[in-house]
């Protein structure tokens, strides 16, 4: 590892393969006897070019960690970084620069802006960044238009789209900067059953084809089972890292886990 | 630009904490309405002050006191003045009312879920209409009275003339008194309409975020409005070339000027989207110019209305400013005397006072203006939420409001320089065009309208002063928007 000099031996976030991680990151809300901890001293990497879901009950931080790696909240403690970046610390500027260039994401609805045709929603990234894509970035945006089936659907407004195809919309925006990081927040909560399958497919072939790194908050168990990891929250604490689960055997454990508290 | 600073602190939110009878007059836009329906009221009740002290003037002076034209006319421009500033306000207040029942859907929803009428419920808020109406033409009349005295206190002290004894309780105050309350009441009315389209099933859940507001097709509205245009334009062509054989042609040109223009108010759905969209194009194909664009043609009813309120006050100075240049180059064209320009001097004056009192109308629809940009704000938290988290930066968000903010403005105020060019060289024309001229006295014939820079220049700068002003306030407030909060699943 050439590029550590002396004085800087840290270790860093892609030198251990991960695309983003938190260190000692705590968050609370209000102080004092009223004061609620969402985090307590989490330290966790999400790793390059894997497909992770973070998974727990409602109330278990799950949301707030995402939007803390994803640079959209602050911690009260520790470190954040994305890629090689700290974003702890940044400014709300270079951290929307941060997001837009480097970041992709999908939520569990409106996801689109409803003045924007389908194609402008997916170069929306590009644009606010005041450019246009490179061809390289063409024919990336070109081929996902092909993957997600959007060919047919590129002009038409978000409210002339189903559900499904909306959330596709979303994807081809969150993967057309080939970010480092996607984060996805329930994205299947507003699809019916057979959507959500094809939206966790898409979002399983993105990582297993093209290393896409991909983290995904739920707390849908037939959805984590789309996942190469499944990370399980609980009070603001890491309980659980497993591999590749079935749906039955993540449903297990949470079951047993909502009974042993 | 108190009014402006009165506004600001109308859309600062508030907590509902105050229960009661009267807590809805808290609401977001309620105070706005109460202060637009309060400057129209005051507006008008001046205006009727100073008609009835300039009569009254013109009485008390011995060489005068026979020729009551003047205080006619007086009274005719005091009428016509405060008809604007009641429909501006109006207009303010429909636009007003239907964003605060766009934010009540859920409420509204949930008491038809149990049982609540849709026309009671309409009822209702046209109810708060008629208070808030009451409340702003009693506040505008105090301010109104207070606001003549002092001016009558120096107007007895600066003339020579002056009246003996003027009372300021003259019954026309009445007349706008009442007649901002009702219009007030109607405007809630003619506001909450879509009171009426809320279903029941929209309380439960579902949250699906209405992009586009369904635009009605009122064909029967478009049709009339598209006739009086026609019709209008009919008319103003005739005038034109009646006047080229007689003064009276201006008659004529006057029947189609009012015709016109209402159709054009009327038919502001009509007219007023396709400039705005030309204006949109004007700004570039930036992401944020691009946003802006759409969304100032996001509710196309709400910024129509609001654009013709900006474009009435516009084209009425615009008018008054191009009828009375054309014709003092009309009739310069008459004599040959050096120094006859000073005869014009009281001409411009009357122009300048005209503007200044168009002016009020102006402010009006700057509150206007505030409101539908802060409501636009409000409605549109999650889509800014959304557009912060993919990267749209901080000054992408306040360049985006202030864009959209000068989308209208700058389409209301070409529209409405156009118009009053048009309508101003047409009276002049109509007018004069029969007139003989030097050298050999023969008709005037056609002649180029005249256009005052001056004017022209002070309603650019205002309008782009008041752009930024009004964009203040909601700039402030989109800027706030996290995206956490706004992707925060409710």
């Amino acid at each position: 590892m050439l590029r550590n000099s002396v004085d800087d031996m840290e270790i860093t976030t892609s030198d251990l393969g991960l695309a983003a991680r938190v260190q000692h990151l705590t968050k609370s809300y209000g102080s004092g006897a009223a004061g609620v901890r969402a985090l307590e001293d989490i330290s966790v990497g999400i790793r390059r070019g894997q497909f992770t879901a973070i998974m727990g009950p409602s109330g278990s931080g799950k949301s707030t960690l995402m939007h803390i790696m994803a640079g959209l909240d602050a911690p009260t403690e520790g470190r954040a970084w994305i890629g090689d970046t700290e974003i702890t610390g940044l400014g709300d500027l270079e951290m929307t620069i941060l997001r837009r260039r480097r970041v992709g994401f999908i939520f569990q609805a409106f996801n689109l802006v409803p003045t924007l045709d389908a194609i402008g929603n997916i170069l929306l990234p590009f644009e606010l960044d005041g450019r246009r894509p490179t061809a390289i970035e063409k024919a990336r945006i070109d081929g996902l238009v092909e993957r997600l089936g959007l060919a047919s659907r590129l002009n038409h407004r978000p409210h002339e789209l189903s559900g499904g195809q909306q959330q596709r919309v979303a994807i081809a925006r969150a993967l057309a900067t080939a970010p480092d990081l996607v984060f996805a927040d329930e994205p299947t909560g507003n699809l019916d059953s057979r959507s959500g399958r094809e939206v966790l497919e898409l979002l399983a072939a993105a990582s297993r084809d093209h290393g896409q790194s991909i983290a995904m908050v739920t707390h849908d168990a037939i959805a984590a089972a789309h996942a190469d990891r499944v990370l399980f929250l609980g009070d603001g604490r890491i309980v659980a890292d497993h591999p590749r689960q079935s749906a039955e055997q993540i449903s297990a454990y949470m079951l047993a886990a909502e009974v042993a508290a | 630009m108190t009014a402006a600073v009165g506004a600001l602190a109308t859309v600062v939110p508030e907590t509902r904490s105050t229960a009661g009878r009267l807590a809805w007059l808290r609401e977001r836009g309620m105070g706005a309405s109460v202060l637009v329906a309060a400057l129209a009221a005051a507006f008008g009740v001046v205006l009727v002050e100073v008609t009835a002290y300039i009569g009254a003037t013109l009485q008390a002076d011995p060489f005068l006191g026979d020729s009551g034209t003047l205080a006619v006319v007086v009274a005719i421009l005091s009428v016509l003045l405060t008809a604007v500033a009641m429909y501006v306000a109006a207009v303010v207040t429909a636009n007003t009312f239907s964003t605060i029942i766009a934010g009540r859907t859920r409420r509204i929803a949930l008491m038809r879920l149990i049982g609540a009428s849709a026309r009671s419920q309409r009822a209702e808020v046209t109810g708060q209409g008629f208070v808030v109406g009451v409340i702003g033409a009693v506040v505008g009349l105090l301010i109104g009275v207070g606001f003549s005295a002092v001016g009558v206190a120096i107007g007895d002290t600066l003339l020579a003339g002056a009246p003996e004894s003027f009372s300021l309780a003259q019954p026309g105050v009445a007349l706008p008194v009442v007649g901002v309350a009702l219009t007030t009441w109607l405007a809630a009315h003619i506001g909450s309409r879509r009171v009426l389209t809320v279903t029941p099933l929209q309380a439960l859940g579902g949250s699906v975020e209405r992009t586009h507001e369904d635009v009605t097709r009122r064909t029967g509205r478009n049709v009339g409005a598209l006739v009086l245009i026609i019709s209008g334009t009919a008319l103003l062509a005739l005038g034109v070339v009646a006047g080229l054989i007689t003064p009276l042609g201006v008659v004529i040109a006057f029947l189609g000027g009012v015709l016109s223009f209402t159709g054009i108010v009327t038919g502001a759905v009509l007219v007023m989207p396709p400039v705005l969209r030309l204006v949109g194009r004007m700004f570039g194909r930036s992401a944020t110019a691009r946003l802006a664009a759409e969304n100032a043609l996001r509710y196309p009813e709400r910024s129509s209305r609001m654009a013709i309120g900006v474009v009435m006050g516009v084209a009425l100075v615009t008018m008054f400013a191009v009828a009375l240049e054309s014709s003092k180059a009309l009739l310069m064209r008459q004599t040959d005397e050096p120094g006859s320009a000073e005869m014009f001097a009281p001409m411009d004056a009357f122009a300048s006072i005209m503007m200044v009192l168009v002016a009020v109308s102006a402010v009006i629809a700057a509150v206007g203006l505030v409101n539908l940009l802060t409501i636009g704000v409000v409605q549109r938290k999650r889509e800014l939420g959304l557009l912060r988290a993919i990267g749209l930066t901080g000054a992408q968000v306040r360049r985006m409001v202030l864009l959209e903010a000068l989308h209208i403005t700058v389409a209301a105020t070409v529209t409405g320089l156009v118009l009053g060019v048009a309508y101003g060289w047409i009276a002049a024309q109509s007018l004069l065009g029969s007139v003989p001229v030097l050298p050999d006295f023969e008709p005037a014939g056609l002649v180029v309208p005249a256009v005052p820079w001056l004017p022209v220049v002070v309603i650019v700068v205002a309008t782009a002063l008041l752009t930024v002003i009004a964009a203040v306030a909601p700039t402030r407030l989109a800027t706030r928007v996290a995206p956490v909060e706004a992707l925060a699943a409710d």
